[in-house]
């Protein structure tokens, strides 16, 4: 480098740069202790949630689980329960569930078999 | 690349000796002062909360982030300094306000590696061999865009200087 650009350097060097205020770190956390009630009430909400689902659902199985052929079949509750219970019956005593579906589907068909069934009826005339 | 966590007092230390110079730099990119000082200040915040960095290269990390703050800052803010109007962001002895009006446009007009050359030698007190080691930069190139930028700066400051 000439001696012209060291004499550049020095009166560059001349030049300070502005000073700056003291590193202060920015006090830490007023919001702290807030955000971590917050953090924890988030988590009590979702494990009460999750206890309530999980009961739930463990009273619906239960209630699947303990069907009786003759309420169901006095009723037509059965309907609306799970499938759940049907293969559950189906599995345990496939003639229940026979008399089951036959009990319910002369309900709701027109009687075929019998002296005074449709069918007969019919055929007589 | 190996990083580390500096201490709170070895990024302390590093403040006080590059804080000043780091803000002109910062200013260099079109931003106020306090602006600048903001850059500087959030950067050594987050080393004092354990961001860890490059162990042999603390101050051209410091630089290039100064870099990139200002410039992301300066997007944001979508707003120029006046050259001519400009705030001060170094000082001379002889107090002479448009002395370092002059040198700070000089300044601005570099580019980038050139004015990060000149800062880091100049303001940072690092040797071109250092400035080459810590930036990854092969040394004739380092030694080239300061030589290209002290010419720049020469012509850019020659009537003031051939007083």
């Amino acid at each position: 480098m000439s001696l012209y650009d060291d004499e550049t350097e020095r009166y560059l060097a001349e030049f300070r740069p502005r000073a700056v205020q003291p590193l202060e770190p920015m006090p830490k956390g007023r919001d702290a202790p807030l955000l971590w009630v917050a953090a924890v009430v988030a988590v009590v909400l979702l494990a009460v949630g999750l206890l309530w689902f999980a009961h739930r659902e463990a009273g619906r199985l239960r209630e699947a689980a303990n069907i009786q052929p003759r309420k169901v079949s006095a009723t037509r509750a059965w309907r609306y329960e799970s499938t759940l219970a049907l293969t559950r019956l189906a599995l345990e005593d496939g003639e229940r569930l026979e008399s089951l579906l036959a009990g319910e589907s002369r309900k709701e068909l027109p009687p075929c078999r019998g002296e005074q069934s449709t069918l007969s009826v019919l055929a007589k005339e | 690349m190996r990083t580390t966590k500096l201490t709170p007092d070895e990024v302390r230390s590093l403040y006080k000796m590059h804080g000043a110079a780091l803000a002109a730099y910062a200013c260099s990119f079109g931003l106020d002062h306090a602006s600048a000082q903001d850059v500087v200040q959030q950067l050594f915040l987050k080393l004092l909360e354990g961001r860890p960095l490059a162990p042999h290269a603390p101050v051209a990390y410091l630089y290039r982030a100064t870099r990139n703050a200002s410039l992301n800052l300066r997007r944001n803010l979508r707003r120029e300094t006046d050259l001519h109007t400009a705030e001060l962001w170094f000082t001379h002895p002889g107090g002479g306000h448009d002395e370092v009006l002059n040198l700070q446009n000089a300044l601005k007009e570099l580019p980038d590696e050139q004015r990060e050359a000149v800062f880091l030698k100049v303001w940072s007190g690092m040797t071109l061999q250092e400035i080459a080691d810590v930036t990854g930069t092969p040394l004739n190139t380092v030694a080239s865009r300061y030589r290209y930028a002290v010419e720049k700066l020469r012509e850019r400051l020659i009537q003031r200087f051939r007083r």
